[in-house]
């Protein structure tokens, strides 16, 4: 990680107001790994970050791309909005026609988008983990603490044991969405009532045979334990008697970021507003032997606001996206995504607008989403007890992600074996004429959704508010920071030139900008080729 | 899965990085050898590794960025392109890094591959010429009787 680095004198009007500050860095650090469409720029006094910006630094446009479009059109584009998350996107677009067109998908067309989310689900968190989280334990600045050998054996960029296995086993999971979808990323099989593909029983034995090994990996790896003994943990108790249990679990990528987890204080890192929204995910069959953790709820991850514990229904009414701070045509306060607009402007007015993203707000506040909101929408015990204590921090919702694979895993399991080869995968629907639709569901790393319009069969109206807009949102009407600036303030910087701390934090939203420019290059950096 | 592939790479809406859309363009109106496949790999990176795990040959096509700014066809490997990947894994991580971890994370043996390159400006000529390259590599080592040229529309 490199960064940029502005040195100030002390601040004449904090002296006035009796706070004396030594040393003042401004920092701008592009955060290359987390994703290089994402700059990071942070104020730091006496070591601290006092504030920060986050600055999503390429326009999107997607749903510009869209309007005049036919009514499917978005079935084919939305998903090319991410590589990472394209199945959620193919879920959302083609809910949003389902409400159109009238139509409800049969229960194994549900299990089939299930699984294919699911799986995308399961083989980001593991590659988000081994490749982009654990790679900073093995940065330069640990080189003296005793944990630095170990996380440089295993998750050294390109060569790490544990990075190098998280690929070939993620690629091997990849393969059940190629299956059922014909191929990845980027799939258009699913539509409004329901897929388009009816797997055979090799398919689905092939499925499930990919599914085990998978399991059998990240029970051996990444957790040295069965599921079944994981899902004995329901406390903070339970937890620590689990890394004392066996050398297996201290030994596990989980038990090597638990330890170094609390070597490195990621328990008071990153503490943010503590609003977490999911918008619920993985709509549960009436005939499926999964249960919905919350009575009365048809949902794997029910919806829910949450100020900490205190919970509240989710209205999706009450989602507004604001622009006062962003690349857009001003209008005042924030608007509904089905009233919303796309129109670029890029201001001479520096500082005021300083993101591509816009900001979206929940009920008027800024909201977190990802697996952490996810698992405590599903009532998980240990994080229930998590967030009371020590709270909403890097730590917890690291371990959020890197342990929702084993809640999604028997999930997974078993709608694969309720699909039957001739399943009926797709009901007809009213012709899409004219409509209003709305497609919510959980994405890899939270809450996404689409507002579509359709008019005369064309889509007048498109607006996708992602979860990485929700977490990597600039302030809002009320100069209120998005989730990630707020958690970033308080954060230590032992060393303004490898900030490392801010990688911790920022790291544990797991973020994802859009990613559409790149090229092979020859002549700069280290090698003879660069990109 | 077996084959002889050709991966092409890029953002067709980006100009400087729409070289290996156009090849795929191109190769997409040609009459492909027999055991050819043709693949469009868009920006997936990482993910293409399954195309590449088990394939029986490989060529990758994609814009290079040059410090020289010539223009025209360059095939390197990736042996050659190692000191191109970034430092570390990224959603943006493309070609270079897959290249890079290749050795590493096939599962079956690592197939033959190469890398055609457009620099510069990606007019027709060239587009042609990396079309031709990419046919003449993939069909290396293939048997006679599978060889052939193509035949474009």
């Amino acid at each position: 990680m490199s960064s940029s680095l502005t040195t100030t004198a002390a601040d004449p009007e904090a002296h006035l107001a009796g706070k004396v500050v030594r040393e003042r860095h401004t920092l701008n650090v592009p955060l290359n790994r987390v994703e290089g469409d994402l700059a990071i720029r942070v104020q730091i006094e006496d070591g601290v970050v006092v504030d920060a910006w986050s600055c999503g630094t390429m326009f999107r446009g997607i749903e510009n791309i869209l309007i005049g479009r036919g009514a499917l059109d978005g079935l084919v584009i939305t998903p090319r909005v991410c590589g990472i998350c394209s199945t959620a996107h193919l879920v959302a677009a083609a809910r949003a026609l389902n409400a159109i067109s009238r139509v409800e998908p049969p229960p194994d067309a549900v299990r089939i988008q299930n699984v294919a989310l699911a799986v995308e689900m399961v083989q980001s968190d593991v590659r988000q983990t081994m490749l982009m989280y654990l790679p900073d334990f093995a940065n330069p600045a640990y080189e003296s603490r005793p944990f630095h050998e170990t996380a440089v054996h295993r998750y050294a960029p390109m060569k790490g044991s544990s990075a190098i296995e998280s690929i070939r086993w993620s690629k091997r999971l990849l393969e059940i969405v190629a299956i059922l979808g014909g191929q990845w990323p980027h799939s258009s099989y699913m539509v409004p009532g329901g897929v388009v593909t009816v797997p055979s029983a090799a398919d689905l034995l092939q499925c499930r045979s990919l599914l085990a090994g998978f399991r059998r990996w990240y029970e051996r790896q990444v957790l040295g334990c069965p599921l079944e003994r994981w899902h004995q943990v329901r406390s903070r108790a339970d937890l620590d008697s689990w890394l004392e249990e066996r050398p297996a679990h201290r030994e596990s990528d989980l038990g090597f970021f638990l330890q170094v987890a609390r070597v490195l204080g990621l328990e008071q890192l990153g503490r943010g507003h503590a609003n977490l929204l999911c918008v619920g995910g993985f709509p549960l069959p009436p005939d499926c032997a999964v249960p919905c953790p919350r009575p009365g709820g048809a949902e794997l991850m029910p919806p829910g606001f949450y100020r900490r514990l205190e919970q509240a229904p989710f209205d999706q009414t009450r989602v507004e996206e604001h622009v006062k701070h962003s690349w857009y045509v001003d209008y005042p306060g924030g608007r509904h995504p089905s009233a919303g607009e796309t129109r670029p402007y890029a201001s001479g007015d520096e500082g005021g607008k300083y993101s591509w993203a816009k900001a979206p707000r929940y009920d008027g506040q800024p909201a977190e989403t990802g697996p952490l909101a996810e698992l405590l929408s599903m009532r998980d015990p240990l994080t229930l007890e998590l967030v009371a204590e020590p709270g909403v921090t890097a730590f917890t919702r690291q371990l959020a992600r890197l342990t929702r694979p084993a809640v999604l895993l028997p999930v997974l399991e078993t709608w694969l074996a309720e699909i039957p080869p001739d399943a009926t995968c797709y009901v007809p629907g009213a012709r899409l004429e004219t409509g209003v639709g709305i497609g919510l569901t959980e994405a890899t790393r939270g809450a996404l959704g689409h507002w579509v319009e359709i008019a005369h069969g064309r889509i007048v109206s498109y607006q996708i508010v992602t979860p990485t807009a929700w977490n990597g949102s600039p302030r809002d009407a009320s100069d209120v920071r998005g989730p990630w600036e707020e958690a970033l303030v308080g954060t230590p910087v032992g060393n303004p030139a490898n900030p490392v701390e801010l990688g911790h934090v920022v790291r544990s939203f797991d973020p994802c900008l859009v990613c559409t420019v790149h090229a092979l290059g020859k002549g700069r950096g280290a090698g003879p080729w660069t990109l | 899965m077996g084959g002889r592939r050709i991966i092409c790479v890029g953002n067709r809406y980006v100009p400087r990085d729409a070289a290996g859309p156009h090849v795929l363009e191109h190769l997409a109106r040609c009459e492909l050898p027999e055991g050819v496949e043709l693949i469009d790999g868009g920006l997936a990176g990482l993910d293409l590794l399954r195309f590449v795990d088990g394939a029986e040959r490989v060529v990758f096509v994609d814009a290079l960025d040059t410090e020289d700014q010539a223009a025209g066809v360059q095939v390197t490997s990736p042996a050659e392109l190692s000191g191109a990947a970034p430092p570390a894994y990224g959603h943006g991580a493309g070609l270079a890094y897959l290249l890079a971890v290749l050795p590493e994370v096939c599962d079956r043996p690592l197939p033959p591959v190469h890398v055609v390159g457009v620099a510069g400006p990606a007019g027709a000529r060239v587009i042609r010429d990396a079309a031709d390259t990419a046919l003449r590599l993939v069909q290396q080592s293939a048997p006679a009787a599978r060889r052939s040229s193509p035949g474009c529309g």
